[in-house]
């Protein structure tokens, strides 16, 4: 039906750039400037290493961040991802904590150690499934859903570490992949990880049906089902997929500290939604990259880092945050407008 | 039951005078120089086909749409409201097909809502709630003011809205197919209601299809008919249902209809009793190669149809394609073949912040996945091949679909039903918004996807459209297929339109 030899398009119709792209790039020149700018300003921020860090540092939030772009892009929250970091870590200390009797801080289930990170791993996605489960069955707004899992997963975590936090009686081999260095550099395995996540994650979304499928949900939800779009079964998928990240999240840091802390990740939910908001992903929904959201977190790391290594105290950080934020998505907004106009 | 109208002649002054109104959309003069007299006091009908102008004429009255030319005066006065809130203020009120209450809210807070009185930021009872609840209890004692309104049935928030617009003063009262959603129970109640009002002496402008309701309580009639004012008469000095039909159609010629060739013996679709919240027992067969056209007024069962057909809602009642029951979920429903073309092109069909190109391959996923890779190259050539075939009016395939103009994004609704390579097409109301010219194409386009043996169901409400393309007609009425006809130069347009509005013949 198709056949080899369509016409393109007449030459007049140069192709234009889409709105995505031209959002992206200037984010992507947002957070250049931005560097560039507070490399002038704060003495030796010029510096390869100090670029490293600013993405190594913020390795959990990006990685959150995946998940959390590719929900927003379908036009829903995940707000839980903060608590189930915590959920997993705890978890994990937990289930590979040696049994037995004593403080009950001390004692676990002693299951082997790849048992445990397995079981850590599911009682993670097990909070995915619930908010699948509230969303898609029962319809709720997920931004009620997971605002109440948020603090599910947390009060789990704070039930089973009594407020307090585990870190005695592990396997030896506990700490090891929290702290594995790569290439023989300082690299830790949790940055690479992010980067590989990150890589699958934009080929994901360009490259495969699975990403498509997200971009028509979030535009149009109505038209994506009466096109004959499984959008439950989608979100279910993305709501999964979230929360094993998520939970990957928690078993790297809880393995990196050697111990379950039930306030680990505090606000890191609330992070990733900012620096994919920073990054131009739509809050409505159908828009959005998570390259986007990665150039999202540099800005904020940037701003954060730089002000706070200068001028201000590191209390002054959520305000800084803030107004990122608010000049974030005046910028785009305007941007956008101004280019369709 | 009929009161004496009061006409002018009597000496009475109109509440409405409508005068040389008339307003062009490009292309096509929608009302053309119409003029009548509303008495006060009345029930005034206003009837005709879809198309003949009734709904432009009602958003000149409520100050939706401006005149291109014309007056219009209110007791006397000039009346040309620029908006519906200052139509209000001028005494005009219109009850809508979707209601405008605050379900969360109270029946008296609704009531008094926007009008609420305060001292220091405090909200003060007062004469108005007094009066607001005088004015429910008039009009529908059953109504306790104390309820919230999400309690209450469609019927009871029809009364509440327009009890606010009693209250507020209103002198004119515009319902626009008030009963199409309710019972038989509530259709007499509400008629309860205007009878009370006409008492009170508000003026009521009663739109709707269903001919017998219009017998039943009316006092005027207004005929439009092409944008033009045909008649203005007491409604007791119509001859009946057939008096009344004939002033809609008159000599209404309909695009010639030929037979076509390619229609077989070979069911591809076939229900039996397909029943719902709507649906009452419905069953028909559709054929490879065929054209059927589901005609019925607003309200009467198409959509339900097309959308039991396609998966989308509930129904029970057994669906065979191709000899096969058919999974009640649309993505089965598209897997089998089955393809949609929704109501709502907006809402439902388009996905207007994406492009031409990205909107076209969404209803065939299996054929855009290579390994689970997007086959982005063949996505632009769908779109280059569709948009030339369809004659889509673009600059480019990567023009945001919301730009386009109405019947070239039912274009792209159409390619994307295309794309998928289905043999059922269910088309619902498939040239609504279209202009003339588009709507040609697009009739052919339908006729050629029938001679490719595809089989096609129309669902519309708009009878000029039936009849050009389709083979067989089933008439629709109250949710149930009345009569079944074949297409041809014989058809009773005026035995159509008896049995879609509720007349002899139908099953009620």
């Amino acid at each position: 039906m198709m056949s080899e030899t369509v016409p393109r398009p007449a030459p007049h119709t140069r192709r234009r750039m889409s709105d995505e792209s031209f959002i992206t790039l200037l984010v992507a020149g947002v957070a250049v400037g931005l560097f560039l700018f507070a490399s002038l300003m704060v003495p030796n921020f010029f510096q390869v290493q100090n670029m490293i860090n600013l993405v190594t540092n913020n390795w959990a939030v990006i990685s959150l961040g995946i998940g959390v772009t590719f929900l927003l892009v379908s036009g829903n929250f995940d707000l839980s991802v903060g608590g189930i970091v915590a959920l997993s870590g705890v978890l994990s200390v937990w289930f590979a904590q040696a049994a037995g009797d004593g403080n009950p801080l001390s004692v676990g289930l002693g299951l082997p150690y790849p048992l445990a990170l397995a079981c850590a791993l599911a009682g993670a996605m097990a909070i995915g499934a619930l908010n699948a489960l509230f969303v898609v069955r029962f319809g709720i707004p997920s931004i009620i859903v997971t605002l109440g899992t948020m603090m599910v997963a947390r009060g789990i975590a704070q039930v089973i570490t009594h407020g307090s936090q585990r870190n005695t009686n592990l396997p030896p081999e506990f700490g090891y992949l929290g702290n594995l260095s790569m290439f023989g550099t300082s690299v830790k395995f949790a940055v690479v990880l992010m980067a590989v996540l990150l890589l699958v994650a934009v080929f994901i979304e360009k490259r495969m049906v699975f990403g498509r499928i997200t971009y028509w949900i979030g535009t149009n939800p109505v038209a994506a089902t009466l096109s004959g779009i499984d959008r439950g079964w989608h979100i279910t998928k993305l709501y999964l997929f979230s929360s094993a990240i998520a939970g990957i999240v928690g078993i790297l840091l809880a393995s990196e500290f050697k111990s379950g802390y039930s306030n680990r990740g505090t606000l890191m939910e609330f992070d990733a939604l900012v620096i994919a908001l920073l990054g131009g992903v739509a809050i409505a929904g159908g828009f959005g990259s998570v390259i986007g959201m990665f150039f999202g977190a540099i800005i904020l790391a940037v701003v954060t880092s730089a002000a706070t290594g200068l001028v201000l105290s590191p209390d002054w950080q959520y305000i800084l945050k803030a107004i990122a934020v608010f000049l974030a998505i005046v910028a785009q907004t305007w941007a956008l407008a101004r280019r369709n106009r | 039951m009929q009161e004496t109208p009061i006409l002018d002649s009597d000496g009475a002054a109109p509440v409405l005078r409508v005068d040389s109104l008339t307003r062009d959309y490009p292309g096509v003069r929608a009302v053309d120089t119409v003029s009548f007299d509303i008495a006060p006091g009345t029930v005034h009908c206003l009837v005709g086909e879809n198309g003949a102008g009734k709904s432009t004429l009602v958003k000149m009255l409520t100050g939706a749409l401006e005149p291109t030319s014309g007056t219009m005066q209110v007791l006397g006065r000039d009346y040309a409201p620029a908006n519906p809130q200052e139509a209000r203020d001028g005494g005009l009120a219109t009850l809508f097909q979707e209601l405008h209450v605050v379900e969360e809210l109270t029946v008296q807070e609704n009531l008094t809502l926007g009008m609420e009185q305060s001292r220091f930021g405090f909200l003060v009872s007062s004469d108005l709630d007094r009066r607001v609840v005088e004015t429910l209890k008039a009009i529908e004692p059953s109504i306790d003011p104390k309820a919230r309104v999400s309690a209450l049935s469609v019927a009871q928030k029809q009364i509440v809205e327009i009890a606010r617009a009693a209250s507020s003063g209103a002198s004119i009262i515009i319902m626009d197919e008030p009963t199409a959603a309710l019972s038989e129970r509530e259709v007499e109640r509400l008629f309860g209601v205007i009878r009370r009002l006409k008492a009170s002496g508000v003026t009521v402008i009663y739109i709707s299809h269903k001919l017998d309701e219009i017998f039943q309580l009316g006092d005027m009639v207004t005929v439009l008919r092409d944008g033009k004012h045909i008649a203005t008469q007491p409604l007791s000095e119509v001859d009946g249902r057939s008096e009344l039909i004939e002033m809609m159609i008159g000599r209404t010629v309909f695009q010639t209809y030929e037979p076509r060739t390619a229609v077989t013996d070979e069911v591809m679709l076939s229900a039996e009793g397909l029943s719902n919240r709507l649906l009452k027992d419905v069953s028909f067969a559709i054929r490879k190669g065929e054209i059927v056209g589901f005609y019925g007024l607003i309200g009467a069962g198409k959509t339900e149809i097309a959308r039991a057909i396609f998966g989308a809602d509930r129904v029970s009642g057994e669906i065979r394609f191709k000899g096969a029951p058919v999974a009640a979920s649309p993505k089965k429903a598209l897997a089998a073949g089955i393809a949609l073309v929704p109501e709502e092109r907006r809402t439902q069909g388009l996905f207007t912040s994406l492009s031409i190109r990205e909107n076209i391959p969404v209803m065939n996923l299996r054929n855009m996945s290579e390994a689970g890779l997007y086959r982005s190259g063949l996505e632009r050539d769908a779109a280059d091949d569709y948009v030339r075939r369809l004659n889509i009016a673009t600059s480019s395939i990567d023009k945001h679909t919301e730009k386009l103009s109405g019947g070239n994004q039912q274009k792209v609704v159409f390619a994307k039903c295309l794309f998928s390579e289905a043999d059922l097409l269910l088309l619902d109301e498939p040239t609504r918004g279209v202009d003339v010219g588009a709507k040609t194409e697009i009739y052919d386009i339908i006729r050629d996807l029938a001679d490719a043996g595809k089989a096609v169901a129309v669902f519309s409400s708009e009878l000029e459209e039936v009849l050009g393309i389709c083979d067989r007609v089933f008439l629709l009425f109250d949710g149930a297929v009345q009569e079944e006809i074949t297409n041809g130069p014989d058809v009773d347009i005026a035995h159509i339109l008896n049995v879609v509005t509720g007349g002899q013949g139908a099953v009620q």
